[in-house]
């Protein structure tokens, strides 16, 4: 999963989303580190839609126009805690790793 | 009303597929407009009259549409490509499970080892079978079936392994015919080796983890049908003394998908019948495998204008026929997806 799909199943897994609220939310989970253009969101949108990790929630009228709503699948959900898994995991092992190897680091945790 | 920042945006989405802006074009403009506004009635006025789509924004359209136009996963000519090589390389296995078959047939027949079968015309009996190359032809013989079996089956792995297995003795015979300076002609038994034996193994990748399971039944039925079909007329134009009449194996190819492609046509050519695209690909795809053994194979026949006659002819009906499916394998590329594909998606 790349990591801008993991950002947008977590941006859903908080509620459903119209796109601009995905990145919105999306900039606000990252810290700001990920700023979603458009035209990227709708490319990991119809992936996931096509995997079946995600779907339209419902439609809202805002200023003349229907606002679509997405929703995480029971698929999707499973993919996030999936994936949210292993990142821990292999987080874990990267700190293990890094401590083990950086002797001020070791130190300072004794 | 729509605004001019909305009409800018839509013609900056034009760059998108048509299949995708069916979906998603909607949206798209009201994510890039909601991403103006400021909830401010005369700014939100100006900003939908005066501003532009900004460079960036622009950029990630383009790559999106660069992504989708050449296919990239999960788009609508990513998934015919898949489905379409994955049937090929099926076909191409079944040739070669078919001519499998009829070798060790008559591999059964001239060694008298089924004493009911008769001898093949113009044979000799042998009393055994003779030495380890015969014992390694039959084995890469029987690698060509059990390959076909299991990849009809879904063991992708399996297959891959047996198929790459069973073009080795081929392989050994051409480099040993490449050094010992015995070629026929200027391309030799690579013309068979190349298109038939090795790209159809090179193209197995596409049998991945994530690639949906074929009908398995369909497919097994069709290696003995394949066997009657195609060896029935030959065996009895042999038998019957019509040897002029037998095509060699890659005028029988030619002819073979020839006769898929009129065959698939009516349906190709029906609006009525979804699903029609991947098989058209595939069956273009195998046209262009076969032309390319054709032409390559000519060189053997420099020396008599009427067999360049017969397999130029055979040649020019198979790409006619293929001619009938391509307009339809075309579409494929642009058109429905797969089923998960949420085209059809409603809110």
């Amino acid at each position: 999963m790349t990591g801008q799909a993991f950002f947008v199943l977590t941006a859903l897994a908080g509620g459903p989303r119209h796109g601009y609220g995905i990145v919105g939310e999306v900039a606000e989970l990252s810290g700001g580190r990920v700023n979603l253009k458009i035209g990227s969101l709708y490319g990991v949108l119809d992936r996931l839609a096509a995997e079946g990790l995600i779907e339209p929630d419902r439609e809202e009228a805002r200023d003349g126009r229907l606002r679509r709503y997405y929703r995480l699948t029971h698929d999707g959900r499973r993919a996030l805690a999936q994936e949210a898994d292993l990142r821990a995991a292999t987080a874990r092992v990267v700190r293990a790793r890094l401590g083990r190897a950086d002797p001020a680091a070791a130190g300072a945790a004794g | 009303m729509s605004s001019d920042l909305e009409r800018r945006y839509r013609r900056v989405l034009r760059l998108l597929p048509g299949w995708y802006r069916q979906q998603w074009e909607e949206d798209m403009v009201g994510a890039f407009l909601d991403s103006w506004l400021t909830g401010d009635p005369q700014t939100d006025e100006s900003v939908m009259e005066f501003c532009r789509p900004t460079m960036g924004e622009v950029a990630s359209v383009l790559a999106l549409a660069v992504r989708l136009h050449l296919g990239g996963p999960g788009t609508p000519r990513r998934h015919a490509w898949g489905q379409a090589i994955r049937r090929a390389v099926l076909a191409m296995l079944l040739m070669h499970a078919v001519l499998a078959a009829d070798i060790l047939v008559s591999l059964v027949r001239s060694h008298s080892l089924v004493g009911w079968l008769p001898l093949p015309p113009g044979a000799e009996p042998t009393a055994s079978p003779g030495g380890a190359w015969t014992t390694v032809y039959c084995l890469a013989n029987v690698a060509w079936i059990v390959a076909f079996v299991t990849l009809a089956l879904g063991r992708y792995p399996v297959a891959r392994v047996l198929a790459a297995l069973a073009i080795v003795p081929g392989l050994v015979a051409l480099l040993q015919a490449q050094f010992t300076g015995f070629f026929p002609a200027p391309f030799g038994p690579w013309a068979f080796w190349v298109p038939l034996d090795l790209a159809p193994i090179l193209a197995m990748t596409a049998f991945h983890r994530g690639a949906p399971r074929v009908a398995p039944r369909r497919w097994l039925a069709a290696l003995p049908a394949g066997y009657l079909l195609v060896y029935g007329p030959v065996l009895a134009l042999q038998e019957t003394g019509n040897f002029a009449w037998l095509p060699d194996f890659s005028g029988l190819c030619c002819i073979l998908v020839s006769l898929a492609c009129m065959a698939h046509a009516p349906r190709a050519w029906s609006r009525r019948a979804p699903g029609t695209g991947p098989w058209s690909l595939a069956l273009v795809l195998l046209g262009a495998v076969f032309a390319v053994y054709r032409i390559a194979s000519l060189t053997s026949y420099g020396g008599d204008p009427h067999l360049m006659t017969v397999s130029l002819t055979e040649l020019l009906v198979l790409l006619a026929a293929v001619t009938l499916v391509a307009p339809d394998a075309a579409r494929a590329q642009a058109e429905a997806p797969g089923p998960r594909h949420p085209r059809a998606m409603t809110a």
